[in-house]
């Protein structure tokens, strides 16, 4: 079950390169779709995207989460440094705050720290705890402004 | 077309989005597009180690679709925040029985807009939504805030 002597524990910074074809990738994954031609053309094609408004082909909401899954280690780096057990593991809630238009070739620079650990009592289960692990990440671009903020919050059936 | 913060009006829905029934190489295309691989998505022989029957969907794939349901709606650049809550676990349709399969894996993202304010000197709105099977199932609840002209 989680350590919780890790609350406030700060990861190492994770430093993810934003590529043009995961950004592809990741979109199409989302949107079941098998080739970038038929992606809304704005993760896909950069001449579209500044048509509309953006510095380039830009991420989808969700493509933050790739911070934590390739870097560091990924999912497993995260379970193992705050002792979870993977099978136990379940995604209770994840918030955006966005700041700002992220796009291909910036370079995303985050600093994860525990802001949260408590139980919660199972409504089934009276006696029994669930273990929620709250994990919050800033993510800044190469010129140091913020432009991302997640919350992740994790927990242990 | 864009949408205009004097146009919305607090109770105006989020137009409807459906996803083709999930397959587990939906599971697996988008386990490779996030680095998610965290073996409950794709490999049945841990699942069943943990007592379940079959692999299920990444959370963060059924956010990622209602991300797509709010971004043909809103354009991207005017998300200002976004917050789900899971609430239930999506399986995979089998592909010996999709007729008795596709309804669980098919999910529908519908919202309705609950506030107009000004922030910042921006003019935004507040949208809830919630994403559910076709059986009714609900796999999460959320808001998104977003910035509008």
């Amino acid at each position: 079950m989680a350590d919780k002597s890790k609350l406030g524990y700060e990861f190492p910074v994770r430093i993810l390169a934003v590529e043009k074809g995961k950004i592809a990738e990741f979109a199409m994954a989302v949107s079941q779709k098998d080739s970038p031609e038929k992606l809304n053309p704005i993760y896909a094609d950069a001449g579209a995207a500044k048509k509309a408004g953006y510095p380039g082909i830009v991420i989808p909401p969700t493509f933050p989460t790739c911070l934590m899954f390739w870097t560091q280690g990924g999912l497993m780096g995260v379970v193992n440094s705050l002792g979870i057990n993977l099978g136990r593991l379940l995604h209770g809630e994840e918030e955006y705050e966005y700041f700002g238009s992220v796009c291909a070739d910036d370079v995303l620079t985050g600093k994860m720290r525990v802001a949260d650990m408590y139980d919660k009592e199972k409504k089934d289960k009276p006696g029994k705890f669930m273990k929620f692990t709250v994990l919050e990440t800033e993510m800044r671009n190469q010129r140091g402004e913020l432009v991302l903020k997640a919350r992740s919050t994790l927990l242990e059936r | 077309m864009t949408v205009k913060f004097a146009d919305v009006k607090t109770g105006d829905a989020l137009p409807p989005y459906t996803t083709l029934p999930l397959t587990r190489t939906d599971l697996v295309r988008y386990a490779g597009a996030s680095g998610d691989f965290n073996p409950l998505h794709h490999d049945n022989t841990f699942v069943n180690v943990f007592g379940m029957e079959r692999v299920i969907a990444h959370g963060m794939l059924i956010m990622g679709i209602a991300g797509e349901a709010i971004t043909a709606w809103i354009e991207n650049k005017n998300l200002r925040k976004f917050n789900v809550r899971f609430a239930g676990m999506t399986e995979p349709a089998d592909f010996n029985d999709l007729e008795g399969t596709s309804k669980r894996a098919t999910i529908t993202v519908t919202g309705r807009v609950t506030e107009k304010f000004e922030e910042n000197g921006e003019k935004k709105i507040r949208c809830e939504i919630i994403a559910k099977d076709a059986l009714d199932s609900v796999k999460l609840t959320g808001f998104f805030i977003a910035a509008l002209s």
